[in-house]
């Protein structure tokens, strides 16, 4: 036998029982080639080009989910960053352009297109502006389509002016969104150092400097590291670390596999795997947990940075090992409502959002699905925002906010998406008052790189 | 299948490359219609996949009775499937079985193995799992 009976039952372990999959398939499309100063034809010229490229992605995923086993769980698209190819239109056209890419995304049968996105860390061209203004708009007159505005860079700074467009234009987005516990914010995510290559929603774009067309992948598998954990007994932290090393070097291994082959299968470049480990609400398949088993009583005690960092740090160890094509974000999600644990942390009033900001300061990403009272000042999350973005630019990491000010909600009220969104309970927020400092506006400047104390 | 305006140029403009003088609109058309129906078919044309082995690892796992081997054997048979290798563990009522298979040659495709197989383990009641060795050989070989 050319393989060990242990390690053909692990893998089938996995993949059956400890909920090991490819979360998702995203395929990046360039439309720097479809402008027209005729809205009509822009939109025609989008529309095609998306399913000139991507009619078989749902189909060539599906055919080699069954060939070797593991399931993908989605399967995506990403576009270049609107505001880029289209900077000459309003917001009216914008929302045009959301509606068809939300159709072009329907027709081919993704769950999500990430790209209705700007990137204005320095400064707003006219088109960019519009483009925000029509986010709220563009959100809630669609189903499938993300949105992500990067607002902050190490390189740049923190344009402040952005952070306050942005927090109004999440309060405009929850309002909208009202009747279905303002999903719109869902959808929307404010950046600091976002990623060209990321395949996750809602912060995936096809960046500027990625060729015409491009296969990313993200995989996902806490649940896999967390019995990794559980049997690996009492051993010390450095041993823990060696485990997750282990068990990531395997599913990236895996994964890097199957989206080679779904690349080949298009006849497109493969781009990336993001080795991020992304939680569901699926029970096991959190990454709370995997904090717990290390032996916290629950996410939110003193320790719980600590363990985070670990754990980010050695997924990422693991990941570099296995494939030289890593990028993305590459870490450990912590978003509250798409895991089991932290939503119950957050319900046992265990986290608060100050102790998630600490943890988002070592984990990949930032804060996370975290449903706020929505009578929360627009000032208050402009505050958050640039909190968040502080610690990216500082730390040279992507943070990133994706809050949700649950229209008409307040603290002891949940938001529920069902599905992968999950579900959230309103967590307090700070009642003191920021607004005198974001109002200032202008731009942080970008830090100093060295006496980094 | 749309294609772009700029596609269709290029196509319009082989077209007349390859007709030269005697080009007239109808003869065009003639052209362009297969080149399209060609690049239609090519499409649908899957990319080799490199290397494939051709070599699946089919693991069954369940409560022990007679006659599981052979049924699973029997089904693999018919399919003209190769087994190279198979090896097997029981633990008093419990039973793992895992086959190194080659369906280079099978007359099915490996979907229509896995749908045969489900069909199979249900009615032992037991598991059945089919995958590319490639999976195995990318987690635990470097």
């Amino acid at each position: 036998m050319p393989y060990e009976f242990s390690e053909i039952l692990e893998t089938i372990k996995m993949t059956e029982i400890e909920h090991f999959d490819i979360r998702t398939v995203t395929m990046g499309i360039s439309l720097r080639d479809c402008f027209d100063r005729n809205i009509e034809v822009t939109k025609e010229k989008i529309y095609s080009k998306i399913l000139k490229y991507a009619k078989n992605h749902v189909k060539y995923a599906e055919r080699i989910e069954s060939q070797f086993g593991i399931s993908i769980a989605n399967k995506r698209l990403a576009v270049t960053p609107v505001s880029i190819p289209f900077d000459a239109f309003k917001v009216e056209e914008f929302i045009e352009i959301a509606k068809i890419l939300d159709k072009a995304a329907t027709e081919v049968g993704v769950d999500y297109l990430g790209g209705f996105s700007a990137l204005v860390q320095k400064g707003f061209t006219n088109g960019e502006k519009e483009l925000i203004k029509a986010i709220p708009y563009a959100l809630s007159e669609t189903n499938r389509i993300v949105s992500s505005v990067n607002v902050a860079s190490t390189k740049a700074g923190i344009n402040m002016d952005a952070v306050n467009m942005m927090a109004d234009v999440v309060k405009k987005t929850a309002e909208l969104t009202k009747e279905r516990d303002s999903i719109g914010c869902a959808k929307l995510v404010v950046f600091c150092n976002i990623p060209e290559d990321n395949p996750f929603v809602a912060g995936a774009f096809h960046g500027i400097s990625e060729p015409e067309v491009t296969l990313n992948m993200g995989i996902s598998g806490p649940g896999v590291v967390l019995e990794a954990i559980k049997s690996a007994g009492k051993i010390d932290l450095q041993g823990i670390a060696e485990v997750i090393k282990k068990t990531t070097y395997k599913i990236t291994r895996a994964g890097e596999l199957i989206g080679r082959k779904v690349a080949e299968l298009h006849g497109i470049p493969f781009g990336i795997i993001d080795i991020s480990l992304a939680p569901t609400p699926a029970e096991g398949d959190s990454i709370a947990d995997v904090i717990k088993a290390m032996g916290l009583e629950d996410v939110g005690a003193p320790g719980t940075t600590a363990a985070l960092a670990l754990l980010n740090d050695a997924v990422k160890k693991g990941g570099l090992m296995a494939s030289s094509s890593v990028g993305g974000m590459s870490g450990a999600f912590i978003p509250v409502s798409e895991d089991q644990g932290m939503i119950s942390a957050a319900k046992a009033g265990h986290i608060s959002i100050e102790k998630l900001e600490a943890m988002t300061s070592v984990c990949s990403v930032g804060l996370d699905m975290i449903a706020i009272p929505g009578d929360t000042p627009a000032t208050t999350i402009a505050g958050i925002i640039a909190d968040e973005c502080a610690i990216g630019i500082i730390n040279d990491k992507t943070t990133s906010a994706r809050l949700i000010p649950a229209y008409g909600k307040k603290v002891g009220d949940t938001v529920n998406y069902g599905g992968l969104l999950g579900e959230a309970p309103i967590i307090p927020v700070s009642k003191l008052n920021s607004e005198n400092f974001v109002l200032r506006g202008g731009r942080i400047p970008s830090p100093v790189r060295s006496l980094t104390n | 299948m749309s294609l772009s305006e700029s596609e269709l140029r290029k196509l319009t403009l082989e077209a007349i490359e390859e007709l030269g003088e005697n080009a007239t609109p109808a003869l065009v058309k003639q052209v362009v219609e297969k080149a399209i129906a060609k690049l239609e078919d090519k499409e649908f044309v899957p990319k080799s996949t490199s290397g494939d082995s051709g070599k699946v690892i089919l693991t069954s796992f369940g409560l022990n009775h007679p006659g599981i081997v052979a049924t699973i054997t029997k089904t693999l048979s018919d399919a003209s499937c190769d087994i190279f290798d198979i090896s097997q563990k029981i633990l008093t009522d419990f039973y793992t079985m895992i086959m190194v298979v080659d369906i280079s040659r099978s007359n099915k495709s490996l979907r229509e193995l896995q749908d045969e197989m489900n069909k199979v383990a249900d009615e032992l009641k037991i598991k059945i799992y089919i995958q590319h060795e490639d999976v195995f050989r990318f987690m635990h070989r470097v």
